[in-house]
């Protein structure tokens, strides 16, 4: 009581903070209240089954409960050993390796050729994003009947020439090609659509200004085109690598990662783990191994972009 | 104000019977009458049309219950989601399993055993079937599945092409591989293109029942006992091994054939004899070919079938309802009396009145084959083994290249068993 009387009366200045105090409180309130339905969700659905899983990761869990109780790192150990562990991880750096130097350069000169103002812009734009809209299921069936050996209408087409059929999903050298060509096709779509808002947004002046100096058209491409989309160009190569890493339905519905294992990716074989093999424990240190090299790829890039953008 | 206001109310309700419906759509089947049976099953095509009429048949019959079936995709997907919900106890009633999974699902208490004397009241009895598939059904000794029928892998032949080649009784007496050799030569010269027709290109599936039925007509054996090493017979493998390669020479059967095209060049006449299963026959016999079938010729010395059964097995239920159980009993017997139809689709009935009856013994060629439970093999007992399993996928990664000419046999086994050993090191997980 004496307290109250014996405090100085609260100068203007302090009860303006004290009210701004006040409504920063409300206005953070309301933020978390707006953020809270996908707050929840997040955790729900992510935080908690990924903390769950590096526990499991510890564990002998398996689908019938049987053999749980914590082993320590041996599933981590066992994992490091597993010669199809580190199989399928090289299917998937491979498929990664195969599929974002081509999303990358092939949308780009894609998205060149549209901006190029050919007639009827708006059907190539549509006809080559159009593929990105259709659901993986959708795309696989198109494809694994295109692929088919003998009724197929690749080997149809190769046949009118004369060349030998190929074994499009069957043989172990192709395979993994022919699931490329299918990404390709299926999501070039998106890359291409960013490139072309990014060659819509170089400034017009510039291209004039490069021609009064003389420059030709390729000496444009090379000194203004491609150094303006050089974000652009960073943004795709990461979201790239990211998707390819994960690369997991078109590839089991199109080969169930065969012939003899040479497109399964690392996603299938944490799925087998798990789910065909039983083992949730072992199938969780997996992924958490696979979780620890995508951490190390994004630092990569993050330290690799920053350091282009600094200089 | 009105309009937004019933507009409004209108979402409300739509929102609630919206969600109202998931709910129901999710609660385990507790307010579900007694008299409603959950079978799932991973039958399709022309096998799923068969059985769909099975049920109705039973459903019809008016036996006091009525069979819901849920269609699933064949294989892993079938058995992971079956797997699940048995491990989460609100499993169907009833459901389809190959015979050759029991060992990966009763150990882990994701099946319940069936009651002989429940049987017995069903009017099915030991006697009803196959010795060897019974034998099958057991885990533990225990019972914990009822076939339906044991499907094998079998050798169809054009009987135009072998008549025209001479070889239509020695396709029935041939005793060595020297001999199948010489017959599929023969008819390689009647049809100009190949001999023999057998698709296993990216199938382990193919491979396995080729190559098991031929090594186990050598006498040998493969146990798979968790914390030991396998226990197999390397220089039969290498032998069989060596003589499935040397038929795949692009003359007598193509390299590099896949299911598609076997089937479409043993369907065109372009060769004389098809290796494949016994659910392939509709599809022949569809075709107006002039096929018949027998079992593979027994080459090394032992009458031997590779063969799976279907089953109906009892998943794990969290709430058993004793009137529930009951009808199942009665509407699996109910469904084996009528299985000769289950015969059309090519399979051999397991029970044994339909096997016998005269109205089965006359369709042909199906009782050409009605013989192979007496003799038949399935999978080695393990839980990793199986149709649709892992098991057969690790056989292709090992042997394909064997197959295809490229790979040494002896390696291509070893690289299997080593596999296998590794799988059979770890602890078993269920």
């Amino acid at each position: 009581m004496s307290t109250a009387i014996d405090t100085p009366p609260a100068t203007t200045e302090e009860v303006t903070a004290q009210g701004k105090a006040r409504a920063k409180r409300g206005e953070t309130l309301a933020g978390w209240a707006f953020a809270a339905p996908f707050a929840v969700l997040f955790g729900l659905f992510l935080v908690v089954p990924a903390l769950y899983g590096l526990y499991l990761s510890f564990t002998g869990e398996t689908l019938t409960g049987a053999g749980s109780g914590l082993v320590g790192f041996s599933n981590y150990a066992d994992a490091l050993r597993d010669p199809d562990m580190w199989k399928s991880l090289g299917n998937t750096l491979w498929f990664t390796a195969l599929s974002t130097i081509p999303l990358v350069v092939l949308s780009l000169a894609l998205a060149l050729l549209v901006n190029l103002g050919l007639p009827g812009r708006w059907l190539w734009r549509l006809s080559f994003f159009l593929p990105y809209l259709l659901a993986s299921t959708v795309v696989v069936m198109f494809w694994s009947w295109m692929y088919n050996p003998t009724l197929g209408l690749i080997n149809g087409v190769l046949a009118k020439f004369g060349a030998a059929p190929v074994a499009w999903l069957q043989d172990p050298k192709v395979a993994m090609i022919s699931v490329v060509i299918t990404t390709l096709w299926w999501t070039i779509g998106f890359n291409f659509l960013l490139y072309l808002a990014a060659l819509q947004n170089i400034p017009e002046q510039q291209f004039e200004a490069a021609a009064l100096d003389g420059a030709g058209k390729w000496r444009q491409l090379f000194s203004i085109v491609i150094p303006q989309l050089a974000p652009t160009t960073a943004l795709l190569v990461t979201l790239q690598i990211l998707a390819s890493l994960k690369v997991f339905d078109q590839i089991y519905m199109l080969t169930n990662g065969g012939p003899a294992g040479t497109t399964r990716s690392i996603v299938q074989y944490i799925y087998e783990s798990g789910f065909t093999g039983y083992r949730f424990g072992y199938s969780s240190a997996i992924s958490y191994l696979f979780f620890a090299l995508i951490v190390l790829v994004s630092l990569a890039q993050y330290k690799l972009i920053n350091r282009r953008s600094v200089a | 104000m009105t309009a937004d206001f019933s507009r409004r109310s209108l979402l409300k309700t739509a929102a609630a019977l919206a969600g109202g419906g998931l709910l129901v759509g999710c609660a385990p089947g507790a307010s579900r009458s007694t008299a409603n049976l959950n079978y799932w099953h991973l039958l399709t095509g022309g096998d799923g049309t068969v059985m769909a009429g099975l049920v109705d048949a039973v459903n019809a019959a008016n036996l006091g219950f009525h069979t819901t079936q849920t269609v699933l995709a064949w294989g892993p997907p079938y058995y992971t989601k079956l797997a699940m919900a048995s491990a989460g106890g609100r499993a169907p009633d009833v459901a389809i399993m190959h015979a050759s999974r029991i060992a990966g699902y009763a150990p882990g208490g994701l099946l319940e055993p069936w009651d002989l004397d429940l049987l017995a009241e069903a009017g099915l009895r030991e006697s009803d079937f196959p010795a060897r598939v019974w034998e099958k059904c057991q885990y533990d000794g225990k019972l914990y599945a009822i076939a339906l029928d044991t499907h094998p892998f079998v050798l169809y032949y054009n009987t135009e092409h072998a008549e025209k080649a001479g070889v239509t009784e020695a396709l029935h007496t041939l005793k060595s591989p020297e001999e199948f050799t010489e017959v599929a030569t023969k008819l390689q010269k009647v049809t100009g293109k190949h001999g023999l027709s057998y698709g296993y290109l990216g199938d382990g599936a193919q491979m396995w029942r080729l190559w098991y039925t031929l090594y186990k007509q050598t006498g040998a054996d493969m146990t798979l006992v968790p914390g030991q090493p396998a226990k197999v017979d390397k220089d039969a493998a290498v032998k069989t091994l060596s003589f499935v390669q040397s038929l795949l020479n692009d003359t007598i059967a193509s390299r590099s054939g896949d299911g598609g095209t076997a089937t479409s060049e043993f369907l065109h006449g372009e060769s004389g004899m098809f290796f494949g299963g016994v659910w392939e026959l509709p599809v022949l016999k569809e075709a107006k070919l002039p096929v018949d079938a027998v079992p593979i010729p027994t080459m090394f010395g032992t009458q031997a079938a590779y063969a799976d059964s279907h089953t109906f097995v009892l998943p794990r239920q969290s709430k058993v309802s004793p009137e529930r159980r009951k009808h199942v009993y009665t509407m699996v017997a109910e469904l084996l009396k009528r299985s000769v139809k289950w015969a059309g689709g090519g399979h051999i009935p397991a029970y044994q009145p339909v096997a016998t009856s005269a109205e089965y013994q006359a369709l042909k060629p199906q009782s050409n084959y009605a013989g192979i439970p007496d003799y038949v093999n399935y999978d080695p007992d393990v839980w990793f083994s199986g149709a649709g399993s892992d098991f057969q996928n690790y056989f292709a990664e090992n042997v394909q290249n064997v197959f295809l000419g490229s790979g040494d046999p002896a390696a291509g086994f070893d690289g299997f068993v080593a596999r296998l050993n590794k799988l059979l090191d770890r602890p078993q997980p269920v």
